[in-house]
């Protein structure tokens, strides 16, 4: 046996190991990228109705007179249905599928943004504001996805108009809601006030994901998912 | 005669520069002025209620929306914004009862909370003056205060103070007794001629700067650029795979 058929020998080894090892390591990626779930939903770009330009309006975007109203007293407003504080430990969207338990405490990062949960199987509510159930807009938000995979709000832009969303509490009560729309913003042009501060004057509740394209170099998606509900059942 | 009308035009032309230059500033404001409270009960003063306060600020104007419930129905509730800048900015403790009585009057409060710098009235004044204007409050029918009142107009430092997260929103009022009014021998330490329950601070929460902009929720394992990429990877090592098994498959045949 020769030196030279001896290390032909070893090569073809060597061939046959790693050809082995990239038809695995390339099968498991096909095979992954097509049974991957895609892309997520994306709600109807028609519904993303941009924040109306209200300067002098009142906080509930009800235009309000110049002068102040004369003798007269203005009726209260109404501000339909509203429930006392208790924080939230579970959500549920029958509609999409979507049903979560142990909902974490989410507060503000250093640029002022609402921060995500840490763990991309949880959805985290916003523990600053009101809880869901009480007047003004709660905040609920969750992965769309996680670096693998589908994760907690994956499913939120196939939500629709209509659709019930139900908050249950640590009292034991259940907020019910009903989505009013469901729509896409460019992060860039995020419109702040019509998702953390204007409610119309009623107990309301955000549900944000991310949503769009992503941008490769900060990893990032590029447009926020948000739903709007209102709040129709307290107990 | 000619030149005074160009001048004139002018004049107008840059006027309206400036005033539409002002609008965008003040509508760039609008966006960093959100802020919310949640209102609960004040320590030791033992009251059930809560509630939710949200003021937006536009220059030298808040509007604001407040909603309470829990309170002592068919009573007048002052309610206030309250500010110091020596104060702490939060809402009073227990160990702010600095008379032991076993309860929080308003001066008690003002360690925490500061003096009033706006009066949620719902009509005419809005300034300290109003404090104590019983009669222009809220009454909360049902223990419920449904109160929205547009552009009341703060100075700036108010302003800056409100964006700042450093007011206090106060409701008073409380029924330490259980018996259905503001009564009492104690006098309230604002106004001799009121019961202390009348003034004693009820509920409160810190105005606090509610989120801005987006939110980043996701890891992109799901986004399409992703599985395009994986999809040409998992490919090119497949062809590499082909290239290397023809190697040895060439080598095996040149050994038999
Ligand atoms: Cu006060």
């Amino acid at each position: 046996m020769s030196i030279s058929s001896t290390l032909g020998g070893r090569r073809g080894v060597l061939a046959a190991v790693a050809t082995v090892v990239l038809l695995v390591l390339g099968g498991g990626l096909v095979a992954r990228a097509l049974t991957a779930p895609g892309p997520p939903p994306q709600p109807d770009s028609s519904q993303a109705v941009a924040a109306p330009a209200t300067p002098s309006t009142s906080a509930s975007g009800r235009p309000t007179p110049a002068t102040a109203p004369t003798a007269a007293e203005a009726p209260d407003p109404d501000f339909g249905v509203l429930m006392a504080p208790s924080a939230p430990v579970a959500l549920r969207i029958p509609s999409i599928h979507l049903a979560t338990k142990g909902l974490v405490e989410l507060g503000i990062g250093t640029r002022g943004e609402l921060e995500a949960p840490k763990d991309f199987q949880r959805a985290g509510w916003y523990a600053a504001g009101p809880t869901p159930g009480e007047f003004g807009p709660a905040v609920i938000a969750g992965h769309v996805d996680s670096t693998l995979g589908p994760a907690v709000f994956y499913h939120l832009g196939a939500l629709k108009k209509g659709a019930q969303v139900m908050v249950d509490r640590k009292d034991g009560s259940t907020a019910t809601f009903v989505v009013d729309r469901v729509a896409r913003y460019p992060k860039a042009h995020f419109p702040t006030s019509e998702v953390y501060a204007d409610t119309g004057g009623r107990a309301e509740l955000r549900l944000i994901t991310c949503g769009g394209d992503i941008d490769r170099r900060s990893g990032h998606y590029l447009d926020n998912v948000v739903a709007y509900a209102h709040l129709v059942q307290g107990a | 005669m000619s030149i005074t009308t160009k001048l004139g035009t002018a004049t107008l032309g840059s006027a309206l520069l400036l005033t539409l230059g002002a609008g965008m500033a003040q509508a760039a404001t609008v966006a960093d002025g959100n802020t919310m409270a949640t209102l609960r009960p004040v320590a030791l003063n033992g009251v059930k209620a809560s509630g939710t306060a949200m003021v937006t600020v536009n220059g030298n104007r808040i509007d604001v929306t407040m909603a309470a419930s829990g309170l002592l129905p068919d009573s007048p509730h002052a309610a206030h914004i309250h500010f110091g800048a020596d104060a702490r900015n939060e809402c009073p403790q227990a160990s702010d009862d600095k008379d032991g009585s076993g309860t929080l009057n308003t001066t008690e409060g003002g360690p925490a909370y500061g003096p009033i710098v706006v009066s949620l009235t719902k009509t005419g004044d809005t300034s300290p003056k109003s404090g104590l204007a019983v009669d222009r409050f809220d009454t909360a029918p049902g223990g419920k205060i449904s109160y929205e009142r547009g552009s009341i107009t703060v100075s700036p430092d108010v302003a800056q103070a409100i964006t700042d997260g450093k007011s206090v929103v106060v409701v008073h009022g409380v029924d330490h007794n259980n018996d259905g009014k503001y009564d009492g021998d104690t006098k309230s330490d604002l106004d001799p001629s009121l019961p202390t329950e009348a003034t004693d601070p009820a509920i409160c929460g810190v105005l606090a700067a509610a989120p801005a902009g987006g939110v980043q929720t996701g890891g992109g394992g799901t986004s399409t650029p992703d599985n395009t990429l994986a999809l040409a990877l998992g490919g090119g090592l497949i062809l590499a795979a082909v290239g290397t098994g023809a190697f040895a498959a060439r080598k095996a045949t040149n050994r038999l």
